[in-house]
């Protein structure tokens, strides 16, 4: 874990929804799963007190990629920050996916800030089988399954390329892929599939996760979820970011953000 | 150029310097170890320990303000037994002083409590948290002078182990509370605890936190804590650990200057793993700068005009 100054590289809109956030460091990008996270710092401390979480979406390199929403004052003051800026990050930081799932088909189910960590996994998650026999069938091994509000919310291709596996959209509104939220897709899956082959994995917004949750329940299929709750510290001492288990709150930065299903209440 | 004098004493403590950490923002073993060398902090003050686990509050338990935060957590930690087990035995090689924060609903409770810890080598002092805003009865021992002194009397009679009182801002006698607390063998009082606050998600038309209220800390209640402590020190003679908004070593030198031992690094903690080393550095560059051999030259060393001086400003 470090605590560094970087510099942007690029920060921009991607579209609608989203912006991305590139620079280069040596030990953040170090050994980094899909599922951690960086703790940053936009200003001083007079400009903005705490520092937001912010889930890796892609490291190549030293380099760091963030793609994020603007969901409040944090965020809409990074959008204002251009290349050059400085900003300071704590990280590698959490708990990340499971990476190797003994032969299941991984099941990635995301929405809004949970879009950037399962592409994440979807583009260096383990294969299915060994890469040899693997090859030609990857796609077999892991579906991404993405949530938005609109057509205006979809990713530009060009983010989507290293996927290894199919990707299936769905709005709201029915502009782009099914129509509905995202768990009418895991519901045709499901139905399709052995529960026992199958692991979910799933980052977005509470009642997304609930719901996906529930279905996972319902139809006898393990999996996990990365939780986010506000979060000052990112270390584990503040205990602002509690998740409910089982046995009892556990910090969604040290001891989570990834949670299995049976752990949550 | 010679190496400026740190060492600060509280009664019989001796601190390698004045900088700690405010209870509750450090976790209660090695949240911080991997960012910073605990032996180089003049003390550890450890989050509150209470005679039972506490599952603590139910969430949202942060939100950010202007210049601040609030948090209700509620005391959450695993209990006193659980503590002297898995936490105490942590710091038995660190050379510094391990504070343990504790709390009660009771007398009894804090009896028990300064009990089971004077019998802990490792432990230096303890802190008495009467002002905790978070929790049912946290501020009870703080509404009230003889509340105040029942308590701190019923700890002094237990334990040979020094103690700190931690108030809060909000109790109505607050002097009041000071002078009970000394006159019940308080060895030194720490300023200030957090002050309750509210936010209101305008969205939802829900309050911020799960709790309604919070606790408000940050550089926001810097300037109250400020003058906390200088109301106390120009009235008792007691040492203070000084809290409140301390993010810099400018800050800290404000609290060192009004009169403060030690000064507590809380919600910085939060913002930078770092802060409590860099105001240890900062500390000691001033000092350099003004030619200060020891912090005992800094400490209280604020200047107030005598009411003559204030004359010669033209009125209006």
């Amino acid at each position: 874990m470090y605590d560094e100054s970087v510099t942007i590289i690029e920060n921009k809109k991607v579209n609608a929804e989203y912006y991305k956030l590139v620079f280069a460091s040596k030990h953040l990008s170090q050994k980094v799963k899909p599922g951690q996270f960086l703790n940053i710092q936009m200003e001083n401390h007079e400009g903005l007190l705490l520092r937001r979480p912010f889930s890796y979406y892609r490291v190549g390199g030293k380099k760091i990629e963030i793609l994020y929403e603007i969901l409040g004052r944090g965020t809409a003051l990074l959008a204002e920050k251009r290349r050059g800026h400085a900003l300071k990050a704590l990280g590698p930081l959490g708990k990340p996916f499971t990476q190797k799932l003994n032969g299941k088909k991984r099941i990635l189910v995301a929405g809004g800030v949970g879009v950037p960590p399962l592409i994440f996994l979807a583009e260096t998650a383990p294969h299915l089988t060994s890469p040899r026999e693997s090859r030609g069938r990857e796609k077999e091994g892991l579906v991404l399954l993405i949530g938005c509000k609109s057509k205006s919310e979809v990713l530009p291709r060009r983010e989507l390329t290293k996927v290894k596996g199919e990707i299936l959209y769905s709005t709201n509104d029915g502009s782009y892929g099914r129509k509905g939220f995202v768990t009418v897709l895991l519901h045709e899956l499901l139905e399709n599939e052995h529960p026992n082959s199958l692991f979910i994995q799933t980052c977005g917004p509470n009642a997304m996760m609930d719901a996906v949750m529930k279905l996972a329940e319902e139809f006898g299929v393990e999996g996990e979820a990365s939780i986010d709750e506000r979060m000052a510290c990112g270390v584990g001492a503040c205990l602002g970011c509690v998740v409910e288990t089982r046995e009892g709150f556990k910090t969604s930065c040290v001891e989570g953000p990834v949670f299995s299903f049976a752990e949550l209440v | 150029m010679a190496k400026v004098d740190l060492t600060t004493k509280i009664g019989t403590l001796i601190f390698k310097n004045p900088v700690t950490v405010a209870s509750g923002t450090f976790g209660s073993k090695d949240e911080y170890a991997r960012y910073l060398n605990y032996e180089r902090l003049g003390a550890i003050v450890t989050k509150t320990v209470t005679p039972k686990p506490r599952k603590g509050n139910q969430m949202p338990r942060i939100f950010e303000t202007p210049s601040g935060m609030l948090n209700s957590i509620g005391l959450q930690n695993k209990g006193i037994d659980d503590f002297i087990e898995n936490k105490i035995p942590y710091f038995k090689k660190i050379k510094t002083h391990l504070i343990v924060n504790i709390a009660g609903e009771s007398i009894e409770d804090f009896v028990a409590l300064a009990k089971k810890l004077d019998r802990e080598k490792s432990v230096s002092a303890l802190e008495l948290n009467i002002s905790c805003p978070n929790v049912k009865k946290g501020l009870e021992f703080c509404a009230k002078p003889e509340l105040t002194y029942e308590v701190v009397k019923a700890v002094k009679d237990t334990t040979k182990l020094p103690f700190f009182t931690k108030l809060s801002p909000e109790a109505h006698d607050f002097l009041g509370v000071a002078e009970a607390a000394i006159k019940a063998g308080s060895d030194a009082l720490s300023l200030i605890n957090t002050i309750r606050g509210m936010a209101v998600d305008v969205e939802k038309c829900r309050p911020q936190l799960a709790n309604v209220f919070g606790g408000l800390s940050g550089p926001a209640i810097r300037p109250i804590a400020l003058r906390y402590l200088h109301e106390v020190k120009c009235e008792f003679d007691i040492p203070v650990m000084a809290m409140g908004g301390i993010m810099t070593a400018q800050d800290a030198l404000e609290f060192l200057i009004a009169g403060a031992h030690l000064i507590a690094v809380g919600t910085a903690n939060f913002v930078n793993p770092k802060a409590t080393m860099e105001i240890l550095g900062g500390i000691e560059g001033y000092m350099k700068r003004k030619g200060y051999a020891s912090v005992n030259e800094v400490r209280g060393s604020l200047r107030i005009k005598e009411a003559s001086e204030d004359r010669s400003v033209p009125a209006g």
